[in-house]
């Protein structure tokens, strides 16, 4: 699955770090998630959706 | 750091070294006791045996779990991967050397050089455990790389 997480980030001028701290989140896990390499449990999609400020489909793309 | 997503524990480096101390502290004292205690002939050492490592197991176990629900969902599915494909594939490969001296022509052998029973079924089972730890560690590793 394609996502919007890292134009996202810098959108908003965060590292890897701000983002994995604001979502409970290891940097390592925030890594794999950009990288569309792994796809986020529902209820952390709804987190990074909230974090965000998105509804969940304008972050994740299905392929 | 949203307070709903925090981990359910202490975290960072110092909990980390405090669980090593702790858990090398309880399995010292768990070593010790054993040593000291269940030396006892008969059904007292047994028990003694028992219970002292019957202890420390729940002490791990319980740590276990504290641990567990610090980490993340992509660290427990990690662990997850590496604990069914590493630690069955290091069991296989375990299970094959050590069927293959069971059965093969000096499996006679093992008496004669003073294994007793509990001696062959100790070195049994710590094979085994050595052969899924390395194969779990190989795939904690390949599951984090190819996610990268």
């Amino acid at each position: 699955m394609n996502n919007r997480l890292k134009v996202l980030r810098a959108e908003r001028d965060w590292s890897q770090a701000d983002l994995a701290d604001r979502l409970g989140v290891s940097r390592q896990t925030v890594n794999a998630l950009e990288t569309g390499r792994y796809d986020p449990s529902l209820p952390l999609a709804f987190r990074i959706a909230r974090v965000f400020e998105q509804p969940i489909e304008a972050i994740f793309i299905a392929e | 750091m949203d307070p709903a997503s925090r981990p359910k524990r202490p975290f960072g480096l110092g909990t980390y070294i405090l669980l090593i101390v702790g858990v090398t502290i309880v399995g010292g004292v768990a070593g010790a006791a054993r040593g000291l205690l269940g030396d006892h002939p008969g059904m007292i050492g047994l028990a003694v045996t028992a219970g002292v490592m019957s202890a420390a197991m729940a002490i791990a176990f319980a740590a276990c779990i504290w641990w567990w629900r610090g980490i993340d969902e992509a660290a427990r599915e990690a662990h997850k991967w590496a604990w069914w494909w590493g630690g069955s594939g290091g069991m296989a490969v375990g299970a094959v050397l050590l069927l293959t001296l069971t059965f093969g022509d000096d499996a006679s052998t093992s008496a004669e050089v003073g294994f007793s029973a509990p001696d062959l079924v100790a070195g049994g089972m710590w094979t085994i455990l050595l052969f899924q730890l390395a194969g779990y560690s190989i795939a904690w590793a390949v599951w984090w790389l190819k996610h990268r």
